[in-house]
């Protein structure tokens, strides 16, 4: 067994705009947004509670990415609201990052500068020791120094979700974060993914298309419509954990894959 | 968890179980002396060419003098010993040092300006659609004004001299730098700004930590571009009456019609503008290495 990380978190970074203290349930309600005449979201209900892992499944163009940009607060509804442990998103904050689809880091900067950006914006002071820690969750420690265009697709993934990690928030929004990968990388990051989750209790709201990747990440399962989206249906999700490639194989995980999936095709 | 696992107990890279990363495309580039070597070669043919044409007489020295001529006058501007200076009297025989000072500092002078004006101008228009719409429409229309045009108004404003002439290379330099910056500023994609937010940057960094960083590589295009349109057009700001500068040495050539003075002239605008446009870009070169392909 490889060598554990403490799960203790090396410090709680609190600064202006966060809201220090225990984690808070993100709820949104009755969510609408267009683009012009374009009807992108039509009715969204969902919340993810502390620790949660709430996987978003829909097809491609229903809106998973709108619906993120609204919950992370980079756009507002046109109707419904997005709340966090009962205060309103007015706009983007360190506690509820998104990891965009593409994985953006800052391409001028090495790695390390990369992931030190964030507790460094927050005046952490241990930003040195949130990023040796987090290199080596991620298995970039050898990459440290490298700009993001000299890391592999993988590499460039886990240190999208690692630079917004380094703040340590409670909620996490991911949009499709594996999608551009081979099924064999994109299973060891989806094994890595679930255990970083659990470790660090991070709530989290994952946007996919991929059956499979939703009900190996998810504690929920939310199906969305096309376009507009509304919620086709919402299922829980009881597997044995922990999660990995053995769950691929899990009977109820094959049988509920197939049921997800034939609804999926009928719709 | 297995992912660790295989590090923690195999040592392995995870580098090498996602890719080598030898398989990242990066262009090669020529290597310096080779870039040389090839970039002398057509110059060195048609200088030989020139040579021969002139060696048998078909092209005319009133024409164009031979190279080596030119190579004699050229000595003579560098370093023949100088004439007792005349009052009203542009020298030509060991004036190089002279003249160049004269003409770079204008040069240097306006460019700074144009620095000044035109990074921060440039940036407002890229950040704010505000400033855009209210500033863009007049910046173009002046920008169409050819740069000659700005002469007669120059010289009411600042009378002869080189404050009209540091005016005129102050406009010559000032628009490719605000057109490049606030195009490339505009052109910043939304999601590095995003993340930088989320990541907790206040807004007001955004500007200096996200935008300019990343619209780097393209306002060096427009330094460049305004470093050298400046210098091409310090001549014109040379025809404002000053008595030293290349541009004043070579309209009093013309008046004598000293034609190898003339290209001796235009050797060395050449020369300083390429040398001015290889020290920018070697500046800049740690600052955008990022965005080579
Ligand atoms: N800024 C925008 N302006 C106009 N239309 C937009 C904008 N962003 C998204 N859209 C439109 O909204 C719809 C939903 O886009 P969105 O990116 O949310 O889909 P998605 O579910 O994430 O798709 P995918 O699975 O392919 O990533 C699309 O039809 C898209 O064209
Ligand atoms: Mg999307």
């Amino acid at each position: 067994m490889g060598r554990r990380l403490s799960t203790e978190p090396v410090t709680t970074a609190v600064s202006e705009g966060r809201t220090a203290g225990a984690p808070a349930t993100l709820t949104a309600a009755g969510v609408a947004k267009s683009y012009g005449t374009l009807r992108v979201l039509a009715q969204i209900d969902v919340s993810v509670a502390p620790g949660e892992v709430v996987a978003v499944l829909g097809p491609s163009g229903c809106g998973k990415s709108t619906l993120l940009r609204v919950l992370a607060g980079l756009e507002p509804p046109d109707r419904g609201r997005v709340e966090i442990g009962g205060q309103p998103v007015r706009g983007p904050s360190p506690d509820r990052p998104m990891v965009v689809q593409g994985a953006t880091l800052f391409p001028w900067l090495t790695l390390r500068a990369n992931l030190e950006w964030g507790p460094k914006a927050l005046g952490n002071r241990q930003a040195g020791a949130i990023v040796d820690e987090l290199l080596e969750a991620t298995g970039l420690s050898g990459s440290a120094d490298l700009l993001p265009r000299q890391l592999s697709g993988g590499m460039r993934q886990r240190a999208a979700i690692a630079q917004v990690l380094a703040n340590q928030p409670p909620l996490l929004l991911l949009d499709e974060p594996f999608g551009a990968l081979d099924a064999q990388t994109r299973l060891r990051m989806q094994e890595w993914l679930i255990g970083l989750l659990a470790e660090r209790r991070t709530a989290t709201l994952l946007v996919t298309h991929d059956v499979e990747e939703a009900l190996l990440l998810g504690h929920r399962l939310l199906r969305l419509s096309h376009r507009p989206a509304t919620v086709l249906e919402e299922l829980a999700l009881d597997l044995p954990s922990p999660r990995g490639r053995s769950t691929l194989s899990d009977p109820r995980f094959v049988h509920l894959k197939g049921d997800v999936l034939t609804r999926v095709l009928d719709a | 968890m297995a992912l660790r696992e295989v590090e923690g107990g195999a040592g392995l890279d995870l580098g090498e179980v996602l890719g080598p990363s030898s398989e990242i495309a990066t262009r090669r580039r020529l290597s310096g002396w080779r870039r040389a070597v090839v970039g002398l070669a057509l110059p060195a043919v048609l200088l030989t060419a020139w040579s021969v044409l002139s060696a048998t007489g078909i092209l005319s020295g009133r024409l164009l003098p031979a190279p080596a001529d030119l190579a004699r006058s050229f000595r003579d501007f560098v370093v023949a010993p100088q004439r007792e200076a005349v009052p009203g009297v542009v020298p030509f025989r060991g004036a190089a040092a002279e003249h160049i000072r004269a003409s770079v500092g204008l040069w240097t002078g306006a460019y700074v300006i144009a620095l000044c004006v035109g990074l921060p101008l440039g940036l407002a228009l890229g950040l704010s659609r505000w400033t855009a719409a209210a500033v863009d429409p007049l910046f173009q229309a002046l920008r169409s004004v050819p740069i000659t045009a700005w002469l007669p108004i120059g010289l009411v404003w600042f009378g002869l001299g080189s404050g009209a002439g540091r005016f005129l290379v102050f406009v010559g330099a000032v628009s490719p730098i605000v057109v490049a910056t606030a195009d490339s500023t505009a052109r910043v994609p939304r999601q590095l700004v995003d993340t930088a937010r989320m990541l907790g940057t206040r807004p007001r960094d955004l500007a200096r930590r996200v935008y300019l960083p990343a619209a780097l590589p393209g306002i060096v295009t427009g330094l460049r571009l305004g470093l050298t349109l400046g210098w091409t057009t310090v001549i014109v700001g040379e025809l404002t009456g000053v008595s030293r500068g290349l541009g004043a040495m070579m309209f009093a050539a013309r008046e004598v019609s000293r034609l190898d003075q003339i290209i001796v002239g235009m050797a060395t605008f050449a020369i300083i503008g390429l040398t001015g446009d290889i020290l920018l870009r070697a500046a800049s070169r740690p600052l955008t290495r990022w965005a080579d392909a």
